[in-house]
């Protein structure tokens, strides 16, 4: 900044390397422990799924077993409470990305009356804690008093997860949205299509990552959801809710099995999209020579240059 | 910025906001008017006349009732007889089922009185079923239920059992003077709980109050209000059974010296018994039945009575009002005052059984259970336990309200 | 043509219309209906009844749990810190030095999320248990006190907190660090070129000692020798890191990803439980333990729905502000 912009370079040289050096190396270094750190809780799970603890306390490290991969639902209603977490996650993903992409469609694509207080309805929940949401909606159904919404169940569950994540869905699409090109759409109109034709074949399928991601993180949101299914599901358990209650006296082995199972199958999921678009990517091959005119699959190849 | 984006940097100004809010005013008052009544008051149906109205001056027959094809049931956890191997097994139930081919649905979901309650509240207070055929609620608990009228009325006449064999001790208790309201399902008492091998052998509530440095900072304190301020005011020659607030006074601040002294680590709920096994806590105000369970996994765990004395206190079966299978329940609750069910119980669960009999059917198979102090507690044990006063709402109010201050909540 | 047109003005009302229903039917409403309840006097057995007297509800409950609010500040403050600390080398490596390995790098910060937190929480209470994996071997050899603990204290709640919502600070941030024209970087190395970063140091040193204290004071630590490890540390950093490019050109560009990182970590922090409930003990209880407590164990509910509106209230006044500072195109797309 000073001086040293006078001197000249090789009158410094054992500094200048060594910071060189640390420039280059620290970062990675640090990269490194970091992920370590923000993986070791995950480890540690997996490693105690593996354990063979005498009693029901799985906190000390007494030996490896398998015994809990192989029979994983040995423990009582825990296949129950897994198969309502995925079922409720499953079909409020779908719910809600499906409600939360028209919502950003709207408020992206159209200019009408309402759209702040829409953006504020949209923000609140988020900005809301957990726990006031889910208070606030049990004492919903109570009010209502009334089968199917009452007593609280399965169905209340799935309300409540629909709810909170079409915030999400909504903010992670409108995102993407944003960056579109709009170009694209108007060369498809003047190709021929009609605004149906041209959302099914040229908008949708370049948001389509972007509803993917706000599907996936519904998922996981729901999945894991605790505090609002706490107030919400009365008699029904969730996988999250079990983990809770047998935290008092004992999370057991398979609990642990289960949580490791859901992360190996997310990543693989994870893995086998990555892998699936990297194919996607390749370059195509050139179009037929007589091909090239006004057909939609040269509109799509020269879409996918574009996105790539 | 393209026109878009203009108009989202728009959004949030003063103008949009008063729109949404002037939105959520109109709602607001919808809302207010549609209200249905929530917040009315609860029936006030007292248990003295529901129990006189089942007095058996009709004339016509009862209608014949017979078993449901299935029993909701929810309790403690590890409160039921299990099998060793596979812990969905309870032999008690299968027992049930093969007399009267119900299918128990048993669930362990209760893990605090309040917790739960809070779950069955609503369909209580909206006139709804629960869910739930039999629950398991501690005494003040149960007393809280029964005073709103919630819980269903014993038809005695299919309890046989429950009426010859219930402990004497049990009878005719301030919130249930009539018995038809509740049946004990185990009692346990609240003690010393802790690693013998760390601490040595601890016989005194004092130990709860000294900052000896084998212990101190690794002691934990019961947050169910009644056996932490039960103890501490035992410990300063009080009886629970006799609290004022004047007592409860004194016991928080007793309380509270000893977190400011830095002895307690904590005021927990059953978690102690985890910590317990792995080594953060050394002792702690723990339930008979939790620390002998815990004894599998540590061998230096010890129970111990205080010289002092402790506290006694009861779960207690209920039938929540609305319950879709009253008769089946009542058969269950009968079933297991049965004495060779109730040794069964008792066996693994090694809390107080309420059932007379069931220690001379368990002498038979298992003498050294049918002479534990803990299990079948002799004269001279139940004279140094206390149970602790039965709260009228008000009294339960500002003593909850006041020991939450104390857990910071 | 008028029929087109028609729809076409209608189009995004029904576009809105399911999902916006179901938002207000529960989500709107609900919280109305809260709102009302935070005015009943009465209890669960007489009944409750509405009236606006009632308003004492709010300034005794502030009152009452005012130290709690504090705690959920603090710490919320203290977790975002921590996070912005440990988030902010990670997204500037991955963006930065990447390369090939971003997205895969990207994918293994959000992985731990795939887990259930409540599993993740009880593996940090396995982790940092008092004689567990972590402090036993310290404590064998010597280099810990045998009462040592951080289980069941401040610490061990804050740094729950601060891990659970790591992913949400590190992203933002990265996509903000991303969109940076690596010519300005190169174009302001040109300007201002130099290895040696004094400027920087200083700059790196006084913030480190400042938050280090601040940490200690925050919870009772020694504070003069965190201070000066703060003040050290900072200045090895800033010495090589903080160049003038850096704090000229990075740093301002990537603060709408700060901020927005901040702001998601910020707001659930402040109102979570969890972390208190199974790694704290009753001196680490937050507002929203008390919120639980006074709804589930309670059944408080009027002073649990104002301490409810209150928190939102207090959140939302910090996002006001923060919409303010730095203008709501960022905020509303995070």
């Amino acid at each position: 900044m000073t001086a040293s912009t006078a001197v000249a370079p090789h009158q410094r040289p054992v500094t200048d390397r060594l910071i060189r050096f640390i420039d280059r190396n620290v970062l990675y270094v640090y990269t490194g422990f970091a992920i370590l750190y923000l993986m070791l809780p995950v480890a540690v799970m997996a490693l105690f799924s593996v354990n063979d603890p005498p009693g029901k306390s799985n906190l000390t490290w007494h030996g490896f077993s398998i015994d809990a991969w192989l029979n994983p639902f040995g423990v009582p209603q825990l296949f129950d409470v897994v198969r309502t977490s995925v079922l409720v996650a499953f079909i409020s993903t779908i719910a809600a990305t499906a409600l939360g992409t028209l919502i950003a469609l709207a408020l992206v694509r159209y200019g009408f009356r309402g759209a702040g207080a829409t953006n504020v309805l949209i923000f609140l929940p988020m900005a809301t804690p957990e726990i006031v949401l889910g208070a606030s909606l049990l004492t919903l159904f109570v009010a209502i008093g009334e089968p199917p919404f009452f007593p609280t169940s399965f169905l209340t569950i799935l309300i409540a997860h629909i709810m909170f994540n079409i915030s999400y869905v909504v903010v992670t699409v409108r995102a993407r949205l944003y960056g579109f090109d709009r170009h694209l759409e108007e060369a498809a109109m003047d190709l021929g299509a009609n605004e149906w034709t041209t959302f099914w074949k040229v908008t949708f399928p370049m948001i389509l990552p972007g509803i993917m991601a706000a599907a996936l993180l519904a998922f996981s949101l729901s999945i894991d959801d605790y505090v609002i299914t706490s107030f919400t599901s009365g008699r029904t358990s969730t996988f999250p809710i079990f983990i809770w209650g047998s935290a008092r006296v004992g999370v057991p082995v398979q609990v642990n099995v289960i949580g490791t199972a859901f992360f190996l199958i997310a990543v693989g999921f994870v893995a086998l999209t990555t892998i699936l678009q990297s194919r996607a990517r390749r370059p195509l091959p050139p179009p037929a020579p007589d091909a090239a005119r006004a057909e939609p699959e040269s509109g799509r190849a020269a879409l996918a240059e574009v996105e790539a | 910025m393209t026109e878009i984006e203009t108009r989202l940097a728009a959004e949030l100004t003063r103008r949009r906001f008063l729109q949404g809010s002037a939105l959520t005013g109109f709602a607001a008052f919808v809302a207010a008017c549609g209200t249905s009544g929530s917040g009315s008051a609860a029936p006030t149906e007292p248990a003295a006349t529901a129990g006189a109205s089942e007095g058996p001056t009709t004339s016509e027959p009862a209608p014949a009732q017979s078993p449901s094809t299935e029993l909701n049931f929810a309790n403690w956890p590890l409160y039921i007889d299990t099998d060793d191997d596979d812990p969905s097994k309870h032999k008690t139930l299968e027992d049930f089922t093969a007399r009267y081919g119900t299918v128990v649905n048993y669930s362990e979901v209760i893990n605090a009185n309040d917790e739960f309650f809070g779950t069955i509240r609503p369909a209580l207070e909206g006139d709804q079923d629960t869910g739930w055929d039999i629950v398991v609620l501690t005494d003040w608990m149960a007393a809280r239920l029964i005073r709103l009228g919630w819980a269903e009325t014993f038809d005695l006449a299919n309890m046989p059992n429950k009426v010859t064999n219930m402990q004497d001790v049990y009878k005719g208790v301030d919130f249930d003077p009539t018995d038809d309201h509740h049946a004990p399902w185990q009692s346990g008492m609240t003690g010393l709980g802790y690693d013998r091998e760390v601490t040595g052998d601890l016989t005194s509530l004092e130990a709860f109050w000294t900052a000896d440095p084998r212990w101190s900072g690794k002691v934990t304190f019961l947050n169910e209000m009644r056996d932490c301020i039960g103890l501490t005011m035992i410990r300063s020659g009080k009886d629970p059974s006799l609290a004022t607030v004047a007592d409860l006074d004194e016991a928080i601040a007793a309380c509270q010296k000893a977190v400011d002294d830095g002895i307690v680590r904590a005021f927990t709920g059953n978690e102690y018994a985890e910590d317990l096994v792995s080594g953060n806590v050394v002792l702690a105000m723990a339930w008979s039945g939790d620390v002998i369970a815990k004894q599998a996994e540590k061998e230096s765990l010890v129970w111990q009575l205080p010289d002092e004395g402790g506290m006694l206190w009861t779960d207690n079966m209920l039938i929540p009002k609305g319950a879709a299978h009253k008769y089946t329940a009542e058969l269950m609750i009968d079933f297991v005052y049965d004495p060779a069910i109730a040794a069964q119980i008792a066996a693994w669960v090694n809390y107080v059984t309420p059932v007379k009999g069931a220690k001379e059917i368990l002498a038979e198979t298992d003498p050294d259970l049918a002479d534990s102090p803990l299990i079948f507690p002799p004269a001279d044990v139940l004279a140094k336990v206390k149970i602790f006063k039965s709260l009228s709402e008000e009294e339960e109010t500002e003593f909850n309200d006041k020991f939450s201050a104390l857990l910071g909540d | 043509m008028g029929a087109r047109h028609w729809l076409n003005r209608l189009t995004p009302y029904l576009l809105l219309a399911p999902g916006i229903l179901w938002l207000l039917v529960f989500y709107a409403y609900p919280s109305i209906q809260m709102f009302i309840s935070s005015f009943w006097s009465g209890t669960l057995e007489t009944g409750f009844s509405v009236s606006l007297d009632n308003w004492t509800t709010y300034p005794d409950a502030l009152q009452r749990y005012g130290p709690q609010f504090g705690r959920s500040i603090v710490y919320g403050a203290a977790a975002t810190t921590i996070c912005f600390l440990i988030a902010y080398p990670l997204a500037y490596t991955i963006a930065f030095r990447g390369g090939r390995y971003k997205s895969l790098l990207l994918f293994m910060v959000i992985a731990p999320f795939f887990t259930s937190f409540l599993l993740r929480t009880q593996s940090w209470k396995i982790i940092l248990g008092d004689d567990g994996i972590l402090f036993g071997p310290l404590k064998d050899l010597g280099l810990l006190g045998p009462d040592f603990r951080v289980l069941a204290t401040p610490t061990a709640v804050v740094a729950g907190i601060a891990y659970n919502f790591l992913p949400f600070m590190t992203l933002p941030i990265y996509v903000s660090l991303e969109k940076i024209d690596t010519r300005l970087v190169e174009a302001a190395k040109d300007l201002y070129a130099g290895p040696w970063r004094p400027g920087g140091s200083l700059a790196g040193g006084l913030v480190g000692g400042l938050v280090a204290g601040g940490l200690a004071t925050a919870f009772q630590y020694e504070v003069a020798p965190l201070a000066i490890l703060g003040v050290v540390s900072g200045l090895l950093i800033g010495a090589l890191f903080l160049s003038e490019s850096f704090i000229r050109i990075v740093l301002p560009l990537s603060l709408p990803g700060v901020f927005a990182g901040s702001l998601l970590t910020f707001i659930p922090a402040m109102g979570d439980f969890v972390n208190a409930e199974l790694l704290g003990n009753t001196q680490t209880r937050m507002i929203g333990n008390v919120i639980q407590s006074r709804f589930l164990e309670n059944n408080d509910y009027p002073t649990a729905a104002a301490l409810s509106f209150m928190l939102m209230a207090g959140i939302l006044v910090a996002v006001a502000i923060y919409a303010r500072l730095l203008g709501t195109k960022e905020l509303t797309s995070s």
